[in-house]
This record gives C-alpha cells, structure tokens and sequence, in this order.
C-alpha cells in the first residue's frame, strides 16, 4: 500500500489541505476539489483538454502527479478571471468557437497563455499555439476566428487606453 | 488514479537522489518533466517501485563556459527557445526546440534531459545531441562520468545510463559557425518525425565539410561527415544522399513508416537539411 501524502495547494486562490493518494494525477486532483472545469479526455497528453496554469505555467495536468505539484499556485478556468480570458470566454461564444465544448476550457487557457506570450499573434501562430488541444467537433475555423477577434478586440482597448494616457 | 502502488520521492539534493538511486536501482524511475513517464504508469507500460520527482534539485540553468553549453537534465524546450546563449552557441538546438510539436504545454513541460534519457527513436533530442557532439553528465553515489551522445544511445529506449545514475546536465560544445540546417519529415503537423536530418558545418579548421546526423531513421541517432573539398554543389548533395543512405542500417519501423521507408527517404531529408544549411546565415 501506498502511504497518503500530506498535501496542500492553493487553487483559484483558496488554500485547500489534506491527504492524497501518491497516485493520484495532478487532474483528478482539481476535479476532487471541484474545479471540473480540467476535462479529462486522454490522460496521455495529447488532447489537451485538462489544461491549467501551475505556478504560471499552461499544463497538461494529466502529465503531472499531484504530489508533483504539492504548494504549488493552480488556477484553472473556473479560477481565471483577467480580462484576457473573460474576452475570449466572449469572442468564443460570438464566433461559435464551440460545440459540445469538452475541450472549450483547455483552449481557453491555452489561447489566454498565447495572447499573454503575443498579443499581436498571427494565425499561424494561434494554430501553432493550440497545437496540443484537440476538438473533434469544430474543425478549428471557428475557434482560429474566435482567438483572432480577442486579440484584435484587446489590442484596441489597448491602443485606446494608450491614446487616453 | 495510477493503478500501481509506488512509493513518491523528492529528494532535495543530489546525494539523497544518488542514494534512492543505489539502493532502487532499476526499479527506481525519475521522473522529469513527466511528459513520458507519467503517462506510461497511467497506460500501465511503466511500472517502477519508486518514482524519484526531481523537482527540488534545480538543474533548469543554462550556463557557458568559455568552450561549451551546459544545460541542466531539467531544462525544458521553452527554455532552450527563449536561452540567447542557445540560439547563439547552438543554433540547431534553438531550431530543433521551434520545431518541437505537442503546443505550449508539452514545450513547457518536456525537457531535454528526459528526451535524452527516454531514448525513443522518433524524439528529435537525440540525433541533434550526437551531431553536436554533446556529452551527458551522469551522476551516482559511486561519483560522475560523462558520456558522448554517440555513445550513451544504445538501443531503441535504452541508455548507456547505468540504473544507479541521474542524468544532471548535457554539456555541448560552441559552434563556431553560426550556421546551422533542420529538417524533419513529418506526415501531419501533431505527427512524430519519420526521419529527422540535421546539418553543420565542420568546424576543424581549413577543411571544408559537412557533418551531418540523421534521427528517427536507425534505433539509435547516426552521424556522419561528408568532404566538401573540390566537389560542385550538386554532388555535394549527392554524396550527402549517398551517405546518408548508407548510414541507415540498424532501420527503425513502426505503425507510421513500415520497413525500408526510412532508408528510402533519408537521402532526400538530409539533402533538405543541407539546403537549409547552406541558405541560413544569421
């Protein structure tokens, strides 16, 4: 038998303690918690769509044993407030970026990361970005668009908030 | 949940890991930026006794010396594409890590060392490392060693690290040209490479040459140099073709690429690699 760990993290700004399973995934963890907003599609990585930010950094949380991220700072979409991620929640809706939506939270944070890193990006650079996030539903057009319209959209506010000051 | 009952270790320096290494052995996995290892303790392939988390050991810096890189086991493939001292002291790393797929998330979590370290024959990581002539930096409770890429790439999946050691860095030598060639052929844009090609020039002095190393074609990475002395540009290319197709003889086959496509095509990728070698200046 596997002893329970002692574990703590701090997710979408609450702190949360307790044992865990040494087993247990980075994934199951969020969603144990509640922060089902992580998906869990493949658990080989490839789909992307249990994706959360870590200490900052855009995570596949499959890949990632909870134990791995013991005191770390997690956030994932139910947590992620900022105007980039509330503005592609929108452009999202506006562009049908979406069907059924089971991968809809991993390419939100993951565009958020990509607009974050660039937020004058190209297409090509949106696609190369979402490379790791599968939809089966989309065909991709849609949610290329919906990116597209949250970097145009916080470019202006950008530039107006620039004209302004 | 993982299935498998296994004991977690995070050790926080390196004596401790050496010693959970000494006293597990092979039943001991490290594990680095997970990408490999967790995944396969989820599907059941891998099943180790002991996981050895190296969160708390650093090894994430790239530091120079006045000769060579030396790249911690940790440092992942974001790193290397945002490292100066990368793209100006080992441009072909800086353009392996661009070509890297699997998106931000798999480019911010895989590292080096554990591409290195996994040994899988499609991996872009070990054909660049053997090219460059990099050498891995192991560490175990009987001291350190180092060993060249050419050598520490064994068999599909298997090392020449000896299950007590810790991969700690890979070092690589400057290149003096800051030129460099990449190429993979892939057939879809999330696809493994079926072949990669990676060309630079020779450095050792007044001879003019090429050393080329060609990925995903062998069970392990090969290398070798072509002579650019008193040969046209076209059979330059064609002894880059000759060669590179003579080089493939241990051929590595899988689901994506049944038996002979490899050495068939792996001519045609490292010319490719060549051009690209020969039109990039910086």
């Amino acid at each position: 038998m596997t002893a329970p760990l002692q574990f703590e993290l701090t997710l979408n700004g609450a702190r949360c303690e307790g044992e865990i399973d040494s087993r247990s995934l980075l994934v199951d963890a969020v969603r144990t918690l509640g922060a089902t907003g992580a998906r869990i599609g493949c658990r080989t990585g490839d789909c992307g769509a249990c994706t959360i930010v870590v200490d900052g950094r855009l995570t596949k949380s499959c890949l990632v044993l909870a134990a791995s991220a013991a005191g770390s700072t997690v956030f994932t979409i139910e947590g992620s407030t900022d105007p980039v991620t509330t503005t592609l929640q929108q452009t999202f809706i506006d562009h049908k970026g979406f069907q059924c939506g089971f991968c809809t939270s991993g390419m939100i944070l993951t565009a958020a990361q990509a607009l974050r890193d660039k937020p004058d990006l190209t297409d090509d650079d949106i696609r190369r970005a979402l490379s790791g996030n599968l939809c089966r539903c989309t065909g991709y057009d849609d949610i290329v668009r919906a990116v597209r319209a949250a970097a145009d959209r916080l470019l202006e506010k950008r530039g107006n908030t620039a004209a302004k000051a | 949940v993982i299935a498998r009952h296994f004991a977690y270790e995070t050790p926080r320096d390196l004596g401790a890991a050496t010693a959970i290494l000494a006293a597990g052995g092979a039943g001991v996995a490290v594990l680095g930026g997970g990408t490999w290892l967790v995944p396969n303790m989820s599907l059941g392939a891998s099943a180790p006794d002991v996981v050895l988390d190296t969160r708390h050991l650093g090894l994430q810096s790239i530091e120079e010396s006045p000769d060579e890189l030396l790249i911690g086991a940790r440092v992942t493939y974001e790193q290397i594409k945002a490292s100066a001292l990368v793209r100006r002291h080992a441009p072909l790393l800086a353009l392996m890590a661009n070509k890297i797929t699997g998106g931000l998330q798999i480019t911010g979590q895989g590292t080096l060392g554990g591409s290195a370290c996994y040994a899988n024959p499609s991996s872009d990581v070990p054909a660049c490392l053997a090219v460059l002539g990099a050498r891995l930096q192991l560490a175990s409770s009987m001291g350190q060693r180092d060993v060249p890429a050419a050598e520490f790439f064994t068999a599909a999946f298997v090392t020449a690290r000896r299950a007590d050691e810790l991969l700690t860095s890979i070092v690589i030598p400057k290149c003096a040209s800051p030129r460099a060639g990449y190429y993979k052929l892939k057939f879809s844009t999330g696809s493994w490479p079926i072949v990669t090609a990676a060309c630079l020039p020779l450095s050792d002095g007044e001879k003019p040459g090429l050393r080329i190393g060609i990925g995903g074609a062998c069970v392990t990475p090969v290398v070798f140099s072509v002579d650019m002395a008193a040969q046209e540009a076209a059979s330059v290319e064609a002894s880059v073709a000759a060669a590179a197709t003579q080089s493939i003889v241990d051929e590595w086959s899988d689901e994506f690429a049944g038996p002979g496509y490899r050495r068939a095509v792996a001519g045609a990728i490292a010319v490719r690699a060549l051009r690209a070698c020969q039109g990039a200046a910086r």
